[in-house]
């Protein structure tokens, strides 16, 4: 008996070995011969199609677990989703009142048109899935991994999307009708300023929200090196890499030139005067006690037009990018080292006073070089 | 392996020795206070000398002398004479002449109208401030300047951590405490250049946070002082003009003073003189149009955490300009 029982285990053994090594080699003849069918033009079997479609879903919805969900009803914040969407996602995926590109239709899987988008997948999974893309579809990650900000912005236009109709989608991306009559595309002069105006806004307009800066007024230099850092990545933002990158070197200075031209348009109302008075004198004295230098030794008009203007910036636009400098996010190039460190060294409040500060301010242009910051209290 | 090993004892003999002359040595006293407790550390060696001599000797007779001897050693009279009472009588002397010599921490009380300078400890570097003639602030920094021959009452203050202000060929140590002033009157005995350095661990680059001590001929001194009370002098070339453009378009006056300039900011040290100085960033480097540019740049691999930021957006020319101007301060 327990000779028959050794020869038994030795037996299934011996088996499982070859039959491991049939696999192995079946499985190799298998992909080195071609046999297996890559074709986007043929579809996959309905099990494995139902397999993916599991394993997408449950990867999402795991690893959405931890992501918190800000408040995102702020209709802005939306309307500049809206306009990156439809540079950014709408070639693929189209949009209200579009067709989808056939090029962008016979990928496989085909990118899904997204108006049901916020009915399939909750907030936290639509931010997941924006940031991260998706493996073997197509569907790319967010440029810039730790601009955040920027993907909820996204979020807030998907949310809005099952409601849409191609009018409403017009009035959120800044088209002026639903058929597309202000054509965005690079190129030739007047297109590409409405582009940029269209987040960004000019002399006249405010931005359409505060994660996008106010441009008007600006200091060419300036423009000229945000532009070029955010073609070449050293400057991080999934919103403004694309579109510097698409910009020809010539397009890049005409723009810098023309918004250095335009006058500053103040920050809409709504400024806390107090704030702003504690932030003008760090802003012109600085704070010595915590080794703060007065921002307008750098910052002023006079100064070298690598330092941007922050007259009428928004008070959020400032808080974030200040706080981008502190987490080391904004850095990377010659002039974040020097403001990385004095970043870190504001408080909470002084922060917030200075942004009031600034964005209490108007008037003047890029290219002035006359009249200094206090001429024109 | 041996000759090396060798070799590195009588490289680190040799460099202990050099500190006992030169410029940061304590024993070259050049102040009335450093004279004063130099005699200090000669009795306080030489009696340890003595004591250790004569306990070895004591204790190749315990093991070796004649029995005579041996048992003499052994006696209570000697046990109790030289265990206790000369140890009692060598400490306590020695320590009643600590006092008498140090005057137990006493402040040598300044002539009426003598100058007073007030030295403040930062990160990591001394803010200089000078009393001018009328009582006016005259602000410098990394250096002291003394009168020889001329009582000098040092205000030691700081606004962070514990500095220790340290001159060893002037005066002892004094802490520099926040929120208190220590006061040390010194007084140089004749013309001469010395160094000083932070004695008490105060961060990161505290290693690198010295400075130079100048003592100068009571007249000179004068004339320096005044000639420190003034504006910074006008660019004279026109790279030196190129220079100051280049320092005010890029914020250098946010945290430096250039005095006659718009450049007022006191977070670092005061530049209106900066080139008359004998060092860079607390003597850490000579004092020539290299090191400024190289500081500009590189500062945070000179000393690192320091404050200020590192300024790497400079072209050649802009950069020449620039370090051209700061040595032009004279």
């Amino acid at each position: 008996m327990r000779r028959l029982d050794r020869g038994w285990w030795r037996a299934v053994g011996l088996g499982a070995v070859l039959a491991l090594a049939g696999a192995g080699l079946l499985g190799g003849v298998f992909i080195l011969s071609g046999l297996y069918n890559v074709a986007a033009s043929r579809q996959h079997f309905d099990i494995t199609n139902m397999l993916i479609r599991l394993t997408l879903t449950r990867s999402v919805a795991t690893r959405s677990m931890g992501v918190d969900v800000p408040d995102l009803s702020d209709e802005r914040l939306a309307a500049l989703g809206a306009r990156h969407f439809d540079l950014g996602c709408a070639p693929c995926h189209a949009s209200p009142g579009t067709e989808q590109n056939p090029i962008a239709a016979e990928m496989y899987p085909a990118p899904p048109p997204l108006t049901h988008a916020a009915e399939d997948w909750d907030a936290a999974e639509l931010f997941w899935i924006v940031k991260h893309g998706l493996k073997f579809t197509g569907m790319p990650s967010w440029p810039a991994l730790e601009r955040e900000d920027e993907i909820w912005a996204l979020v807030a236009f998907l949310e809005r999307l099952p409601e849409s109709g191609a009018q409403d989608y017009a009035a959120l991306a800044g088209r002026r009708s639903g058929t597309g009559e202000v054509e965005f595309t690079f190129g030739g002069q007047n297109a590409t300023e409405t582009l940029c105006a269209n987040c960004h806004g000019d002399e006249n307009n405010p931005p359409v929200h505060h994660l996008a800066p106010g441009i008007a007024g600006q200091k060419a230099p300036y423009l000229l090196r945000a532009l070029e850092e955010y073609a070449s990545g050293e400057r991080e933002s999934g919103m403004m890499e694309p579109i510097a990158a698409a910009l020809a070197p010539e397009e890049i200075e005409q723009l810098a030139r023309h918004y250095a031209e335009e006058r500053v348009l103040p920050s809409a109302a709504g400024v806390d005067m107090e704030a702003a008075a504690r932030g003008a004198e760090i802003a012109r004295n600085g704070a010595r006690a915590d080794d703060i230098p007065a921002c307008l030794s750098c910052h002023g008009a006079n100064t070298s037009g690598q330092f941007p203007r922050l007259d009428g910036l928004s008070a959020e636009y400032i808080s974030t990018q200040l706080s981008l400098f502190r987490s080391g996010v904004r850095k990377g190039s010659v002039y974040s080292e020097i403001m990385m460190p004095i970043a870190e060294r504001l408080s909470e409040q002084q922060i917030r006073d200075l942004a009031a500060y600034f964005a209490s301010r108007a008037g003047g242009t890029g290219g002035e070089a006359s009249a200094g910051p206090e001429a024109r209290q | 392996m041996r000759r090396g090993a060798g070799r590195v004892v009588l490289l680190s003999i040799a460099s202990a020795l050099s500190g006992c002359s030169g410029v940061q040595s304590a024993l070259s006293p050049s102040g009335v206070e450093a004279l004063r407790i130099d005699p200090l550390f000669w009795t306080a060696t030489g009696v340890s000398v003595a004591v250790t001599l004569m306990v070895v000797v004591l204790m190749a007779l315990a093991l070796y002398g004649p029995l005579r001897w041996r048992s003499w050693l052994g006696g209570d009279r000697v046990i109790i004479g030289g265990g206790v009472v000369l140890p009692i009588v060598v400490l306590t002397g020695l320590f009643i002449y600590g006092l008498f010599v140090m005057q137990a921490g006493a402040v040598r009380s300044a002539r009426e109208g003598e100058a007073t300078v007030t030295i403040i400890g930062k990160l990591w570097w001394w803010e200089v401030v000078y009393q001018g003639p009328d009582g006016e602030e005259i602000v410098s920094a990394n250096e002291l300047r003394l009168p020889a021959g001329r009582p000098v009452r040092l205000r030691l203050e700081s606004d962070n951590v514990i500095h220790s202000f340290w001159a060893p060929q002037i005066a002892g140590k004094l802490d520099m405490i926040p929120g208190r002033t220590n006061e040390v009157v010194v007084e140089a005995t004749a013309p001469g250049i010395s160094r000083g350095q932070c004695a008490e661990y105060c961060g990161g680059a505290h290693a690198l946070m010295a400075f130079y001590v100048v003592a100068m001929a009571p007249d000179e001194y004068d004339a320096w002082l005044a000639r420190e009370a003034g504006p910074a002098p006008e660019p004279l070339t026109e790279g030196e003009a190129r220079g100051r453009q280049v320092f005010l378009e890029n914020g250098c006056g946010g945290c430096h003073q250039v005095r006659g300039t718009e450049a007022r900011g006191r977070i670092g040290p005061d530049l209106t003189h900066v080139g008359s100085r004998m060092s860079l960033a607390a003597g850490m480097m000579p004092n020539d149009v290299d090191a400024f540019a190289r500081w500009i740049v590189e500062n945070q691999h000179i000393k690192p955490e320091n404050k200020m930021p590192p300024f790497r957006q400079f072209g050649e020319e802009e950069l020449t300009a620039l370090a051209a101007y700061l040595d032009s301060l004279e």
